[in-house]
């Protein structure tokens, strides 16, 4: 348990004095700031542009904002967010296979799989930290604005998107057991999610895959209701867990 | 007793054969040089110990316990400095050794009296800046104070002193005869210099097999030839030299000064008596002692 803790925190040391953590910190408080701010925006810019409008033949009529556009604002940009962790974690591993920081570890005894948990580990306390973040400033602005009353299983669709990105980053940790550089871990990772997307556009099997959880605003607005999530919920949780448990045992295969 | 052996150790990479039963034993308390050319096999014959790789064939036990590869119990015994060790560079030395003493379960008093007395021993206890800015020599230093952090049995060097100036070479050669008594060490260098000056035994790895191994002494030995060489101070003991003993010869490459003789053309002895009698002025009369470098290039050949 020693050599694991001494493990993870040598990844938080690292994510703190490489600048990851303030970096990702800012993007991730700078989205969750500016989802009920375009909301509260929305009017006064459709009011400045009403002019032009006019001119092109359409006129605005009176714009009511509630804290439904600031949610919608929310899941629209949340993927951003989870865009730019994966760009900079992407090298979490290779940069450690290519560098040969491993070997001494190794070498001095500390048995594989606690590097593959450390890093799990690390890369889901960060996911959590930041995407409640900016979910809890989102709620919290919207409270201050409108009236969080207005959407429904908020939580629900909070912890669904969340899942998304654990399940995206199992993705990401089992291409990093498999790949030698960073880029081929994103390739990788985009691929898997991309196909996975163009799955989703088949109405079948639409509500099995884990792309159905990043669909958060239907439920907000009403459209859906939870148990349509339910399936790829559980789904989703097996998958991530198969992912993490393979890729320590591919990384304990693994030429060094 | 010995701290390592192999026993016919074999690995290819596709179709090369690289390791063609590699057999060597390591003796306790032992400097090992380890010697080949580049591409030799030296590397991979590491890595194995280390169970970094996986061999095809044959068997390797440190301190008589068998190395297995991927999760390596042996290790526990190993300290290893990499060719080019590449350290955290966000972490500072003190912090470094810090991080390796906990993942070797090392306890916290124990690592920070072992790290103060080896960053001392390796000259970097003044050095507070962070493992990213230092130079090839810091990191070769910084390198061998981790591998000896929790006093391991066998330290293992893949060629420490190959990219380092004579200063820094100079550095790492005394700290690896300073750590001999408590630990053995198993070097790999193609640096002959290094292996005469502070190794005890050698092995000479070439085309993926051992052609020469053993105590340097032995093997100096076996291969000693019966000459003797004189080095006179001037030309004119170097003639009355020669006109006494006509089967005296010069040897091609040498000083012009220096004289050889067999040991069936004259007496060594008789040979002292004449330099004394005429008191002759001579710089040194020595055993020609076979250099390691001749002998490389006769077990490659």
């Amino acid at each position: 348990m020693r050599t694991l803790i001494a493990f993870t925190k040598k990844e938080y040391m690292e994510q703190v004095r490489s600048r990851k953590l303030l970096v990702l910190g800012i993007i991730f408080l700078i989205l969750g700031l500016m989802n009920p701010l375009v909301a509260k925006l929305m009017p006064k810019i459709m009011e400045g542009m009403a002019d032009q409008l006019a001119e092109s033949g359409l006129t605005v009529g009176e714009i009511k904002v509630t804290a439904l556009n600031s949610w919608e604002q929310f899941f629209k940009n949340i993927s951003t967010g989870l865009i730019a962790f994966v760009l900079l974690e992407s090298g979490l591993f290779t940069r450690e296979y290519q560098s040969g920081t491993l070997v001494l570890s190794l070498t001095k005894g500390l048995k594989r799989y606690k590097v593959v948990l450390a890093k799990i580990f690390v890369l889901l306390t960060l996911w959590t930290a930041f995407f409640w973040m900016t979910f809890i400033i989102t709620y919290v602005y919207n409270d201050f604005y409108w009236d969080n009353s207005e959407a429904s299983h908020l939580l629900f669709s909070g912890i669904c998107w969340w899942l998304f990105g654990a399940w995206v980053i199992s993705i990401m940790v089992l291409v990093s057991t498999v790949s030698k550089s960073g880029s081929s871990v994103l390739l990788g990772t985009g691929g898997i999610v991309f196909f996975i997307y163009l799955l989703g556009m088949i109405p079948k099997v639409e509500k099995y895959l884990e792309i159905k959880l990043t669909e958060g605003l239907k439920l907000v607005n009403g459209q859906s209701v939870v148990s349509d999530y339910v399936p790829a919920l559980i789904i989703t949780l097996i998958v991530s867990d198969v992912f993490f448990i393979a890729s320590i045992f591919i990384f304990n295969k693994k030429s060094i | 007793m010995e701290v390592l052996s192999i026993d016919n150790l074999c690995k290819s990479f596709g179709d090369k054969e690289v390791l063609k039963g590699v057999t060597l034993k390591v003796p306790e308390n032992s400097i090992f040089g380890f010697i080949g050319k580049n591409g030799a096999g030296k590397t991979t014959t590491m890595k194995h110990i280390l169970g970094l790789m996986k061999g095809d064939e044959g068997e390797i036990k440190v301190m008589n316990e068998k190395v297995v590869y991927g999760q390596t119990a042996t290790n526990r015994f190993i300290g290893y400095l990499p060719d080019v060790p590449e350290f955290y560079g966000f972490m500072n030395a003190r912090e470094y050794l810090s991080f390796c003493g906990e993942i070797t379960g090392m306890e916290k008093k124990n690592i920070n009296e072992r790290s103060e007395k080896l960053l001392c021993a390796v000259g970097l206890d003044k050095e507070k800046h962070r493992i990213r800015g230092y130079s090839r020599g810091m990191k070769q230093r910084l390198g061998i104070a981790q591998a000896l952090l929790n006093s391991p049995k066998l330290l293992i060097c893949d060629e420490p002193t190959s990219a380092l100036d004579p200063v820094g070479r100079k550095e790492i050669l005394d700290i690896l005869m300073s750590v001999r008594d408590k630990t053995t060490v198993l070097f790999s260098t193609h640096i002959l210099a290094d292996v005469e000056r502070i190794c005890t035994d050698i092995a000479f790895l070439d085309e993926g097999s051992i052609k020469l191994s053993g105590k340097i002494a032995d093997i100096k030995g076996k291969y000693r030839s019966n000459e003797y060489m004189i080095e006179t101070e001037d030309e004119a003991s170097r003639k009355v030299l020669l006109q006494k003993f006509d089967k005296l010869k010069e040897e091609k490459g040498q000083l012009e000064s220096v004289l050889l003789f067999k040991e069936t053309d004259y007496d060594i002895h008789t040979v002292l008596a004449f330099v004394a009698e005429k008191k002759l002025p001579v710089i040194k009369i020595e055993r020609v002692e076979p250099s390691l470098e001749n002998l490389f290039l006769e077990v490659v050949h």
